[in-house]
């Protein structure tokens, strides 16, 4: 079973209806920032939309490892938690100076990973539920976070972090860049490892999975770990990116990183996407609160128009598999494997 | 499947453990504050029960057919304002508001369930995108917290009725057995069937799409009857309800015994559990432990509430588990 799936899967060289998804969304993005460009002719500088990839990279981070465990069939929602936790770890521990950040920074991103580590181990052996996993999980460390910080502010992030955030590499700003290393470590990592080959297919089918004798438990929780890896570097960015940090700053990043995976076009029960797919998710979601915050309307409206474009988005996704269908002359729903093999083997 | 499981032995109802862990709770809380087995001190635990409850009923339809549903905080949100802003307006307000709630909830939920089953949006997604939508409504509606609910609402829906009787334990005894008997209708029967295996109930000729819509219609309007108990209880319309409130909503459910996989489960359990989550913040601040303790301790207690509810699933049949397992590896939208 796993042999079969993995051969096919490496050998189709067809386009991938995710592939498409997200190249779609990518469109969408585009094509939102031109509309906007049409109505307010003062949007859509270069300094602008470099912002609006800037601030993306919290959600093109936080939402790799969201990707990662929905991917499995999971959920992370301590995301926004240890996203908070790591920014306040970085500024508590650092205290202003650069020096510490050799060791802070370990410090802070092995804590959180060990949060991310704790879920999984919770959900691949005590068999909880990862929406109650990761949600009590999440409370329990804000409480000590908010025990040990007595819910201060700080305000002392190392001036490295925050130079990192505004400098530029040949015209171009850091975040950018790191915003392009990490969309190809983490495609290449999910998608041409065999360990990320693993996680799809613990994905498509667990009862496969297990038949086909993967190591379901230790994927479980190394999923679940570089989920907090990945909430905790976003943690840091934030921090440096708005030189402070408060316990609750990583709340607002926990649905979208939800919303970015599920608009790049994966599945929510797991073994369906691509980190391209939650990439563009990100951007999109990133360009679209930008253009909403830039149409100066009233909190109500935004909101509105947000819900409203969200499920748009979703509505055109499941309109274009008609069309990559037409396009390949086969059924709705055949072209992808992952999604044809459990159905098959259910019948 | 469950014919085969029920033929053999009837497993022990995991709302059943919810229920002892419930009664554990309470006995820990009456050490610490003796007056909360008085009239009025019920009263005051139903009173903060009840709407994570009535939210929790609603969410079980939806989760019982393994969908998902986030729409619960934006049609309380926008209840909440509508009772805040309409209930002291008009003649009658009281009733009105309550009709006017209930139909915007169930709009809401109808929405929800077109964008699901008919359209074929991920649930998780679409109620994302509804819920965001219904936040805003509310902010339009009401800009910041303030309004006032009618004084029958907020007297009459807090108070006993009969003596000894709290309103509020009134709307949850009606709801349990309105639940007790939808469980036996086509539809409810349908929900089940839909949740455990959506391909065999649409070979054995049910109307999975349909069955679906109605789920979230009918959660919605439970939202909306909470929304409106929300504005009992505060007196006033607050467009901002925490995104907290929503993930306690699910931890209701899923302490109550409703697993997210679909087709098992009751409302009975998820309303018992939004009980276990109240008494737990009850016995947190009257035990007198720091903020932050507070918060370890939910998170621990959730863990353990369904470590609790798991040995549940041990003591029944092995099979059904396996079963279940199985099934949520197979859990393709269509």
């Amino acid at each position: 079973m796993n042999d079969i799936l993995t051969r096919s899967l490496v050998s189709s060289r067809t386009f991938k209806p995710e592939t498409l998804t997200a190249l779609l969304v990518l469109l969408g993005a585009v094509l939102m920032m031109l509309a906007m460009k049409v109505l307010n002719p003062g949007f859509g500088s270069v300094q602008q939309i470099a912002a609006i990839l800037t601030t993306s990279i919290f959600l093109v981070v936080a939402a790799y490892g969201q990707g990662l465990v929905i991917l499995l069939g999971g959920i992370d929602l301590s995301i926004g938690v240890v996203m908070s936790i790591a920014g306040m770890m970085i500024a508590g521990l650092t205290n202003g100076s650069n020096e510490a950040l050799t060791w802070a920074l370990p410090v802070t991103l092995i804590s959180c990973t060990a949060i991310g580590l704790l879920n999984g181990l919770g959900v691949a052996f005590l068999k909880i539920p990862p929406f109650i996993m990761t949600l009590a999980n999440g409370t329990a460390f804000f409480g000590v976070a908010l025990g040990i910080t007595a819910g201060s502010s700080q305000r002392t992030v190392a001036p490295a972090l925050q130079v990192l955030m505004s400098a530029q590499i040949g015209g171009i700003p850091v975040p950018i860049v790191l915003i392009g290393w990490f969309l190809v470590a983490g495609s290449v990592l999910q998608s041409r490892t065999t360990e990320g080959r693993k996680i799809y297919a613990i994905g498509s089918s667990l009862a496969a999975a297990r038949v086909a004798g993967l190591p379901i438990e230790a994927l479980t929780i190394a999923a679940y770990g570089v989920s907090g890896l990945c909430a905790a570097i976003a943690g840091l960015l934030l921090a440096g990116y708005s030189s402070s940090a408060t316990l609750d700053m990583g709340d607002p990043f926990l649905m979208p990183t939800i919303a970015a995976v599920v608009i790049g076009g994966a599945c929510v029960t797991g073994g369906r996407g691509l980190y391209f797919g939650t990439f563009a998710g990100a951007i999109f979601l990133s360009a679209l609160s930008t253009i909403i915050t830039v149409l100066s309307l009233s909190q109500g409206w935004r909101n509105i128009i947000q819900g409203g474009i969200i499920i748009i988005a979703l509505i055109l996704q499941t309109k274009q598999w008609y069309l990559l269908s037409i396009v390949n002359r086969q059924l709705p729903g055949k072209q992808s494997l992952d999604g044809v093999l459990p159905q098959n083997s259910e019948v | 499947m469950s014919q085969s499981t029920r033929g053999q032995r009837r497993p022990i109802p995991s709302s059943a453990f919810a229920a002892l862990l419930y009664g554990i709770m309470f006995a820990i809380y009456l050490l610490y504050s003796p007056s909360a087995i008085t009239l009025a001190g019920i009263t005051d635990l139903l009173n903060n029960t009840i709407v994570l409850a009535i939210a929790a009923a609603g969410l079980t339809l939806v989760i019982l057919t393994a969908e998902l549903d986030l729409s619960s905080v934006g049609v309380i949100a926008v209840t909440n304002v509508i009772v805040a802003t309409v209930s002291t307006k008009v003649p009658g307000g009281a009733f009105i508001t309550l009709i006017l709630v209930c139909l915007i909830g169930l709009l809401v939920g109808l929405i929800n369930g077109w964008l699901v089953a008919f359209l074929g949006l991920q649930s998780l997604a679409a109620t994302l995108g509804t819920m965001i939508a219904c936040q805003g409504v509310a902010l339009l509606i009401l800009e910041a917290p303030g309004g006032e609910v009618a004084a029958f609402i907020m007297n009459r829906l807090t108070d006993t009725v009969f003596g000894f009787m709290p309103v509020a334990g009134l709307i949850l005894l009606l709801a349990v057995a309105g639940w007790l008997l939808f469980r036996r209708t086509r539809l409810g029967i349908a929900i089940y069937a839909v949740g455990t295996d959506a391909l065999a109930a649409r070979l054995s000729g049910l109307n999975v799409k349909a069955t679906k819509w109605l789920a979230f219609g009918l959660a919605g309007m439970a939202y909306g009857l909470a929304g409106y108990m929300l504005g009992a209880q505060t007196g006033t319309g607050d467009p901002r309800i925490s995104n907290s409130f929503l993930l306690y909503v699910f931890a209701a459910v899923a302490i109550g015994g409703t697993p997210l996989g679909g087709g098992r489960g009751g409302v009975i359990g998820s309303v018992v559990g939004a009980g276990i989550l109240t008494v737990m913040q009850k016995l947190l601040f009257a035990v007198g432990v720091a903020e932050f303790y507070t918060n370890i301790f939910n998170g621990v207690i959730m863990i353990v509430a369904i470590l609790f509810g798991n040995l549940s699933a041990i003591l029944s049949l092995r099979q059904k588990a396996i079963m279940s397992q199985h099934r949520d590896g197979q859990l393709v939208p269509n």
